[in-house]
């Protein structure tokens, strides 16, 4: 037994993919596994609870609309002028390369933090499909105040889920991608289709005669639902735009797009961003009007598209919840340079699968997608600032290599300072990561500038 | 052989897709548009998978 253990655990070994070393040219993928992948990624199972979520928060037809197609493309010009850039010239992962930067101590303080709020969104993730396989089961959504787990089917269901989707995840990039290829391009029609079968028990016609006026009175009517702050343009602007804050502005893709042949891939985002953070979103608001407005997006899709709009459902947790863990494994690799990646991948799916009990974290997206970014993005304001900014001025970059620091203090000021002020900024939460960026960016490189004086 | 199961997903798919268009146009019923929907999508996980695992 020890031995046939040993030989698995050897070959799990084996998954290694350069991640502590710089992407060879032969390792480069096609322009096409980008689509795949952002296509895949930005489907998922929360687009059922966002787009939902809006139509809760009362945010009108026009501002929907318009919100959703500036903020996305301020996503995509993020991936294309922030990330990508930097992630082919250097070729390494943020976590690798911020090590030169801000040297190993901040490294693993951002890294833990990187894991755990990772964990918290895949469990998010884990949470939804939950609501989906628990009426299988019986099993109630919690309600929209609910904090912790409602009954011990909820967490039963959440347990058996979390395990599948770590086992998943210890597979590895390539077996990731090919998986996302087939489930993606199903599970937006999952979207479409139950957002279309929805629309005549709402009222529209055949012909689509009356579809804004439903859509303007039955389901982005303005009217927010008890409890529920109300949304309007700038709301959604900035929530398509910071909804993956810290993998564009943040630099988490670089781990992604290190694999890019050109800095241009980072328009590939846009197969993710329009499907998935728009069309998608669209859907479900459309769907959770279907069923009276209920946060129970298990329900919802049972009701717009049967037996398929379930499965559909649990997939896109699958499919989305897989790279977030992988994205964990990466991030805790740093911490525990001894271990392989499996053995990281599968303490990240254990603490996912407990967080995926808490109901607290889907219940909350919004806000919680809200300050993830914002935790995250100082990081790559001052990751910015060193690879644009500093050879503009002439100031040293990579000084913690360079001088074998633990600790680059400035670095790890700048970024609790940076958080400091912004949380005490008085906007709203979702407005709160813009100058606050700019706070890292221009603080960092005037600390450092001040320094060689 | 591969490309069989290329087109036979693409046609898998745009059946997931005709079945709400159907129900939406009220030609098919509520029931009706659930079966033909779970069972093109089947077709397309059999048809895709096949086609993403398939050795040159």
């Amino acid at each position: 037994m020890p031995g046939r253990l040993a030989r698995i655990t050897s070959a799990m070994d084996r998954l290694y993919e350069f991640d502590r070393e710089a992407v060879t040219p032969d390792k480069l993928q096609s322009g096409a596994k980008f689509a795949g992948l952002f296509a895949g990624e930005h489907v998922a199972a929360t687009e059922f609870v966002i787009g939902a979520f809006f139509v809760l928060h009362g945010v009108p037809w026009r501002d929907l609309l318009l919100g959703l197609l500036l903020g996305n493309l301020l996503a995509v010009l993020s991936w294309t002028f922030i990330c990508a850039p930097i992630a082919v010239r250097t070729r390494l992962t943020l976590y690798w390369h911020l090590r030169k930067i801000a040297g190993p101590g901040v490294t693993l303080i951002y890294n833990i933090a990187n894991a755990f709020l990772y964990c918290i969104l895949a469990g998010a993730m884990i949470s939804v499909s939950a609501t989906a396989v628990g009426l299988a089961f019986g099993v109630k959504t919690p309600g929209l105040d609910a904090v912790w787990p409602t009954s011990v089917g909820w967490v039963l269901v959440a347990f058996g889920l979390g395990a599948a989707f770590t086992a998943m995840a210890i597979l590895g990039f390539e077996r990731l991608s090919k998986f996302a290829q087939v489930c993606s391009p199903w599970i937006f029609i999952v979207f479409i289709a139950g957002a279309l079968a929805t629309l005549p028990d709402l009222g529209v016609q055949g012909d689509f005669g009356n579809f804004v006026a439903v859509a303007k009175t039955r389901i982005w009517n303005g009217v927010a639902a008890e409890g529920q702050e109300p949304f309007g343009f700038w709301h959604i602007l900035f929530f398509a735009w910071f909804c993956n804050l810290a993998m564009h502005v943040g630099l988490s893709d670089m781990a992604i797009l290190r694999y890019a042949k050109k800095w241009t891939y980072g328009l590939y985002s846009a197969f993710g961003m329009y499907p998935g953070h728009m069309l998608a979103w669209i859907c479900s608001g459309i769907m959770v009007a279907g069923i009276g407005r209920s946060m129970e997006p298990g329900r919802m899709a049972f009701e717009a598209a049967g037996l398929a709009g379930v499965i559909g459902l649990v997939l896109a947790g699958w499919t989305t919840a897989n790279p977030t863990l992988y994205r964990a494994g990466l991030a805790l690799q740093t911490v525990t340079p001894g271990w392989p990646r499996w053995k990281i991948t599968l303490a990240a799916g254990a603490a996912t699968t407990v967080l995926a009990c808490f109901p607290l974290f889907f219940l909350k997206l919004l806000d919680y997608v809200a300050i993830y970014g914002l935790v995250l993005m100082p990081i790559g304001a001052i990751v910015f600032a060193e690879f644009w900014i500093f050879p503009l001025l002439g100031l040293e970059s990579q000084l913690a290599e360079k001088k074998g620091w633990t600790f680059n203090w400035r670095a790890l000021f700048i970024w609790l300072g940076t958080l400091a002020v912004c949380f005490a900024l008085p906007i709203h939460l979702y407005f709160k990561w813009l100058p606050g960026w700019f706070i890292a960016a221009f603080g960092y490189t005037a600390a450092s500038a001040l320094r060689r004086k | 052989m591969k490309k069989y199961f290329t087109i036979m997903a693409v046609l898998s798919l745009v059946a997931c897709l005709a079945a709400p268009v159907l129900r939406f146009l009220d030609l098919v019923s509520e029931s009706g548009f659930r079966l033909a929907f779970l069972l093109a999508s089947l077709a397309w996980f059999i048809a895709a998978t096949v086609r993403v695992s398939w050795k040159k």
